[in-house]
C-alpha cells in the first residue's frame, strides 16, 4: 500500500493504516485503553494474546504513522502512545468522517 | 491552629496531639490517617505500605494519589500488574475519575514490566511523565514485583537506587508491598530488609476477631516524627479508606492471636452477673 509521510497523510490513508488488521486494530484498543503502557514488543504482543512474530510488523506500521513512539531503556526497546500525536491523528480521521457523513447526506 | 477532627478518631488525636505541623505535612486525604501521622507524611519520604491481598493498598494508594491531585499536587501510579484500564474503572467506583485527571495532565497510570524499571538505570522509564506532568506524589504497584527479577540480595540495592531516584526529585512516594503475614513481636514486615530503606511504614493487616473478619492498620515507623502507635479498624467505603477507632479492647492482633484485655473481660463477667441478678 502506498503510503506518504505521516504529516501528508489525508484522513482516509490514516484510516486505512490505523485498521489495516485485526492485529494493529487489538494493539490501538490496547493502548487507547492503558495510554500509560510503556513495554517491549514481547509484553506488548503476550498482553493481546498474540506472539511477538505476528505482531512486530504491525507495531512498525504504528510506529511510522506516529501513534506509537519507541525509545531505549537499558538493553530493551519499549514502545507506547504518543498522547499528542494521536490526538492530532484522531482529530483528522473525525474530520474525515464528518466529511463522508455530509457526502453521503447529499 | 485547629487540627482536623473526625467523629471516630478525635479522643485519640486529643491524647497525642503534641504538634501538627499543617502543610509541612503530605496529607494523604484520609482525615484519621493524616491524624495518626501528626499531619501527613514528611514531604519527599519513601512511605512503605504493607499488606497482603484485599487490605486495600490500592484503594489507599489512589487515594493519597488523588488527594494530592485535589490539593495542586499532580500524582503518577506505576503498576506492574493491573492494566490501567482496571485502574480507572476501580477507581471510578470510589468516585474518582483518573482518566479526566489525566486529561487535564494532574495524573498519569504508567503500566510497565518490573525488569525496565531495573534496566533503566537513568530513570529514562519514567523521564517523559516527570517532565510532562512534574508529580509530586508517586505510587509503585508494587515493590514486591521487582523480586522477581533480581536476586535476594540484590533487591535492597535495587529498592533503594528506585528510592534515591525518586527522593532526589523531592517526589514523595508510596511503594507497595505484599506481605502476606506481618506478625510477630519483631514486626518483620520484609525479608529483605527494605524496612530499614523507607521513611515510614503503614501496615494493614486482616484480623479475626470472634469469628469475623476485620481490618487493622497501624503506623509500624515513622523517621522524624511522633505517630499514633495503636492499631485502628478500617474499613474500605464506597468513598475510599475509611479508618475507625482503635482496638482498644483487643491485644494480640499483631501477633495473630487477638484476645480481650484482661479489663474487658472483667467488664463481662461483671455485665453478665448483674444480669443473672436481674433475672433472678
Amino acid at each position: 500500500m502506498f503510503r506518504g509521510e505521516p504529516d501528508e497523510m489525508s484522513g482516509s490513508e490514516i484510516l486505512l493504516t490505523l485498521l489495516g488488521s485485526e492485529i494493529r486494530g487489538d494493539l490501538l484498543v490496547l493502548f487507547h485503553k492503558n495510554p500509560g503502557l510503556i513495554d517491549t514488543v514481547d509484553a506488548i504482543a503476550r498482553r493481546i494474546g498474540r506472539t511477538t512474530v505476528t505482531v512486530i510488523s504491525e507495531l512498525r506500521e504504528l510506529l511510522e504513522l506516529g501513534v506509537l513512539r519507541q525509545k531505549r531503556i537499558g538493553a530493551s526497546e519499549v514502545v507506547f502512545l504518543d498522547r499528542a500525536k494521536d490526538r492530532e491523528l484522531l482529530e483528522s480521521v473525525a474530520n474525515h468522517l464528518k466529511t463522508i457523513r455530509i457526502g453521503g447526506e447529499k | 491552629m485547629t487540627a482536623p477532627r473526625s467523629k471516630t478518631g478525635a479522643s485519640a488525636f486529643d491524647l497525642f496531639s503534641s504538634k501538627v505541623e499543617e502543610g509541612l505535612r503530605v496529607k494523604t486525604g484520609i482525615v484519621e490517617l493524616d491524624e495518626m501521622l501528626r499531619g501527613g507524611f514528611m514531604p519527599g519520604d519513601a512511605v512503605m505500605l504493607a499488606g497482603s491481598a484485599g487490605t486495600g493498598k490500592t484503594t489507599l494508594a489512589l487515594q493519597y494519589l488523588v488527594s494530592g491531585v485535589k490539593l495542586g499536587e499532580p500524582g503518577v501510579y506505576v503498576t506492574f500488574e493491573e492494566l490501567p484500564d482496571q485502574i480507572y474503572r476501580d477507581a471510578k467506583n470510589f468516585g474518582w475519575d483518573l482518566r479526566k485527571m489525566e486529561e487535564q495532565d494532574k495524573f498519569r497510570v504508567i503500566c510497565t514490566s518490573p525488569n525496565l524499571v531495573l534496566e533503566s538505570g537513568d530513570g529514562s522509564l519514567l523521564d517523559d511523565v516527570l517532565h510532562d506532568i512534574q508529580p509530586r506524589r508517586l505510587v509503585i504497584d508494587s515493590l514486591s514485583h521487582l523480586e522477581m527479577f533480581v536476586k535476594k540480595d540484590d533487591m535492597r540495592m535495587e529498592a533503594y537506587r528506585v528510592i534515591r531516584y525518586l527522593k532526589t526529585r523531592g517526589i514523595s512516594s508510596v511503594l507497595l508491598w505484599e506481605s502476606p503475614q506481618i506478625s510477630g513481636a519483631s514486626f518483620s514486615v520484609t525479608d529483605v530488609g527494605l524496612s530499614f530503606l523507607v521513611d515510614c511504614i503503614v501496615a494493614l493487616k486482616p484480623v479475626e476477631i470472634e469469628s469475623s473478619m476485620r481490618k487493622a492498620l497501624v503506623v509500624l515507623k515513622m523517621r522524624g516524627s511522633d505517630h499514633d502507635k495503636r492499631l485502628r479498624e478500617y474499613e474500605i467505603t464506597s468513598a475510599g479508606i475509611k479508618i475507625e477507632s482503635a482496638f482498644s479492647n483487643y491485644e494480640g492482633i499483631i501477633s495473630g492471636s487477638p484476645r480481650k484485655v484482661a479489663s474487658e473481660k472483667f467488664m463481662e463477667m461483671f455485665r453478665g452477673a448483674s444480669e443473672k441478678q436481674k433475672k433472678a
